[in-house]
């Protein structure tokens, strides 16, 4: 075989989307994926199982998630770390699923695409100060054709029909969705109604979730245990079932439980020869190839690229700029709450089933002013989520409740049936100073160092959050006019826990950013190391912005043209 | 044929009658035997026999059922029996910490996947160990700093309840007034209080979780809650998605299972129970309603990537 060898580092969203191009195309392909394989049968001619379930237990047991026990990561606010603290947590810092299918194995499977604002924020919106807002070197346009590609190997139900203009204004589409809508959720549908009757413009959310059979696989049927856990009907698309199976069909390879911990370079330091990694026995192996594509998620990633320092790149591999491990960004998610008299059963369904994109922004005016901002935005919202019987529990174990108060709860409360929300995923600023770099202290399990989290909000989030969250709350009263609800909404108001989760997204982009400029980008418009141009970035460490929408479509996309511009 | 992997197990006596059972009946074997005091000593698999004594009644006051609370509590569902057996789960082959899949044989397919746990491969292995068992000073698992284990927060818990109870009332924890239990769970003692938030969220798995775990005995957890649990191959029709459930909701959906397949944890003969109470006496109470206030800023917080849920970060600080 004549075509160039490559090996991908992360079998998730842009590992196994770039696998899937290239060994179509003849490349020998190798992935190395630190996690499990949960899907037997993966890539072979029978059907493809799932060791996956809708088991609450296993899910909190770190069945495909990576056990923090072993490999932790640590975290301090960028205060902490200008005072000299080390670090102030050792734990979860925002992991993702540590499997064959990375991040996307428990996905909802929601897949918006950006807008054409979000590439291009500093010239069309202008600069935040204190945030580090760069063009993207690509536009809507020359990643359009990818999101096309990639939808269409997903499966993507939807309704072109519903969507409002302003949103097809700046992500325009050539035609309907391949399947139409799952059944709406009542509750959701509830919410949109409201949210209709308030002006905004709610619509079936874009997901990658058969709503009638496809390929052999079977339609959605709703049973709720979606976000979070493996679909044990293979209903839902995803990295491992519409990508990397085929991918290995193809005559790709993939080694589960190998750990890469080093880019190896030729001499000189202007070209990788391979990488190295440890197996699950532990042994230490060496694996040439004449590209390697990095898919670790943006966390690993910059962690890999700074594990690869050397005498030609002291401060890691391609990071002349400085800019490895920088500009992380995490979404920030604000919700509001309804409580609906009837029994809802906000949790029966994929995850939401609808969405808007009315909070988007860029708004100008007073509320931005007000906090000494140019304008603000947020992000789309995902509508009439809910809470299944273990979560549930946890929230009321989680606020103290314990003896009869709390399985009366359970028992009478039972939110599960009656509560609901909208999230608003709004988009973060990157900052220099929120980046991931290696502990100096804390190691994993082999041996070595971990990611170190340095974060801090800017507070260009606080202000939309401030400003959209009573907007989503209003929805939430409307929908739900009952004592309770607004009851939930002042508790909301009051407690800063209401817009929380910065480490908690499980949206992690930037940390190599790309752009035209290697003294301020880590990256190419294709990925490519400015540095050493055949190790070529493919996940969400190369986002310029974050946006506001769910990023795993994006991977895709970025991955497949990074992938296609390899093999040209 | 399960393989015996341990000295412990060959001193479980009865155990090995258990561990010779096809998978979907061995659980439920296992925990019976703890359940009824079959083992040695009228011990539990991990705990002591006055361990199990102390987490039973500890695990009632927390997780309390009939008469405090009409609705099933940690007795009912064998709580305390279920954590015994997590504190002992690397001692059987497979270890029993992740269920199978794809399906349980209660909401239709023919088998219980569930019951055929996972092995844990070498590294998943190693993080079992550590949380269970604790990093014990090894520098293999101390890489990351020190761990107190799972048996460790149990076992120091349970002793220092026990010992707080005879010093303030002449008897142990499990004899103790219902008053008086509830006040000792209440301690600020550091090491009581990592054992009640243990011994909470291990017993909500047990009263909340598949029974293939070992708890919700016969279902009397997801009966008594009105909750049908997995729904996978059959899931819901589009009128139960889009549609609001009738007041008794869908509770009559949680057949016993062996009216549909031959064997499996759920199997019971008990009828379905609709224990829900009417629904506009859900919020009447405003003990109930402060709830609602208190859960508020943890809606961010449950199962990560939910909606309305984000992640528990774990971890020692």
């Amino acid at each position: 075989m004549s075509r160039p060898s490559i090996v991908i580092v992360g079998s998730g969203a842009g590992g196994s989307v770039a696998a899937w191009e290239l060994a179509r195309s003849g490349h020998p392909v190798l992935v190395l994926e630190k996690g499990r394989n949960l899907l037997p049968g993966l890539g072979g001619r029978g059907p493809v199982g799932t060791l996956f379930s809708n088991d609450e237990v296993k899910a909190q047991r770190f069945f495909e998630d990576q056990d923090p026990i072993l490999e932790p990561r640590t975290l301090r606010t960028v205060p902490e770390a200008r005072r000299g603290v080390a670090r102030s947590f050792i734990g979860d810092v925002n992991d993702l699923p540590t499997v064959v299918g990375g991040g996307t194995i428990h996905w909802d499977a929601k897949v918006p695409r950006l807008w054409q604002q979000d590439f291009k924020g500093l010239s069309l919106l202008g600069p935040i100060p204190g945030a580090n807002v760069a063009d993207w070197p690509l536009a809507y346009e020359d990643l359009e054709p990818f999101y096309e590609e990639v939808e269409a190997q997903l499966g993507v139900q939807g309704d072109l029909s519903q969507m409002p203009s302003f949103t097809l204004a700046q992500a325009p589409r050539r035609r309907q969705f391949e399947m139409p809508p799952n059944p709406p959720m009542y509750a959701g549908r509830r919410l949109a109604e409201a949210a209709q009757q308030l002006g905004y413009h709610p619509y079936p959310y874009p997901m990658a979730v058969n709503s009638r059979p496809r390929d052999g696989r079977p339609a959605c049927n709703s049973c709720g245990f979606c976000s979070g856990f493996g679909c044990p009907i293979h209903a839902r698309g995803g990295a491992a079932i519409s990508f990397l199976h085929e991918a290995i069909r193809a005559g790709a390879q993939l080694q589960s439980r190998c750990f890469v911990h080093r880019i190896d370079l030729g001499r000189g330091g202007r070209r990788a020869v391979g990488v190295s990694y440890l197996d699950e026995a532990g042994a230490e192996h060496r694996v040439r190839a004449d590209f390697v594509v990095l898919a670790a998620s943006a966390i690993e990633t910059a962690r890999l690229l700074l594990l690869s320092a050397g005498p030609h790149h002291r401060d890691g591999l391609g990071n002349r700029s400085g800019m490895v491990g920088r500009n992380l960004m995490f979404h920030y998610f604000s919700v509001g709450a309804g409580v609906f008299a009837e029994r809802a059963h906000s949790w029966r369904g994929p995850a939401t089933t609808f969405t808007l994109d009315d909070f988007v922004g860029p708004v100008y005016g007073s509320p931005a002013r007000a906090a000494g901002l140019p304008y603000l935005k947020g992000g789309c919202c995902e509508v009439g989520g809910g809470t299944l019987l273990l979560e549930e529990a946890n929230l009321y174990a989680g606020a103290g409740l314990r003896g009869a108060a709390l399985t009366g709860a359970l028992r009478s409360l039972a939110l599960r049936d009656h509560i609901t929300g909208i999230q608003l995923n709004a988009e973060d600023m990157p900052q220099l100073s929120n980046r991931v770099d290696l502990d100096p202290r804390i190691r994993d399990f082999r041996g070595f160092p971990v990611p170190r989290i340095t974060h801090s909000q800017h507070r260009f989030e606080l202000a939309a959050a401030a400003y959209f969250a009573p907007l989503i709350q209003q929805i939430c009263q409307t929908a739900a006019p009952t004592a309770e609800t607004q009851l939930i909404g002042r508790a909301l108001a009051g407690a800063a826990g209401g817009h929380a989760g910065s480490y908690h997204t499980a949206h992690i982009m930037g940390t190599a950013r790309m752009g035209d400029d290697p003294r301020s980008s880590v990256a190419d418009p294709f990925g490519r190391l400015h540095e050493v141009p055949n190790v070529v970035l493919a996940d969400a460490s190369v986002f310029v912005s974050s946006a506001g929408f769910n990023p795993t479509l994006t991977i895709m996309a970025l991955a497949l043209r990074a992938a296609r511009e390899i093999g040209r | 044929m399960q393989r015996v992997s341990t000295r412990r197990e060959l001193m479980a006596g009865g155990a090995l009658a258990a561990l010779a059972l096809a998978p979907p009946a061995r659980v439920r074997a296992l925990i019976e035997e703890v359940a009824r005091g079959r083992l040695a000593g009228g011990g539990g698999r991990f705990l002591s026999a006055v361990e199990l004594g102390t987490l039973r009644a500890a695990t009632a006051r927390l997780l309390p059922g009939p008469p405090e609370d009409p609705g099933p509590g940690a007795l009912q569902v064998h709580a305390a029996e279920a954590i015994d057996l997590m504190l002992g789960a690397l001692d059987l082959d497979p270890p029993l910490i992740h269920a199978g899949g794809p399906f349980s044989g209660r909401a239709g397919g023919s088998r219980d996947d569930f019951a055929h746990f996972v092995p844990l491969d070498a590294q998943a292995q190693l993080g079992w160990r550590i949380r269970l068992e604790g990093s014990r000073g090894l520098p293999e698992r101390e890489f990351a700093g020190p761990v107190v284990g799972r048996q460790e927060v149990y076992r120091s818990g349970l002793a220092r309840l026990d010992r707080l109870s005879r010093r303030q009332t002449g008897r142990g924890f499990a004899q103790a007034p219902g008053d008086v239990q509830d006040r000792l769970l209440g301690s600020r003692d550091a090491i009581v209080a990592r054992f009640v938030q243990a011994a909470v969220a291990d017993g909500l798995q047990a009263l909340c979780g598949p029974p293939e775990y070992g708890g919700n005995h016969d279902l009397a957890g997801w009966r008594g809650l009105g909750w049908r649990g997995d729904a996978e191959p059959d899931g819901y029709t589009p009128a139960q998605v889009s549609e609001p459930d009738p007041p008794t909701g869908i509770v009559a959906d949680v057949r016993p299972a062996a009216t549909r397949t031959s064997s499996g944890p759920g199997t019971s003969t008990a009828p379905p129970a609709a224990t829900a109470v009417p629904l506009d006496s859900a919020f009447a109470d405003p003990a109930r309603r402060r709830v609602l206030a208190q859960v508020a800023p943890l809606l961010l917080r449950g199962r990560r990537g939910r909606a309305l849920g984000t992640g528990v970060r774990t971890g020692a600080p």
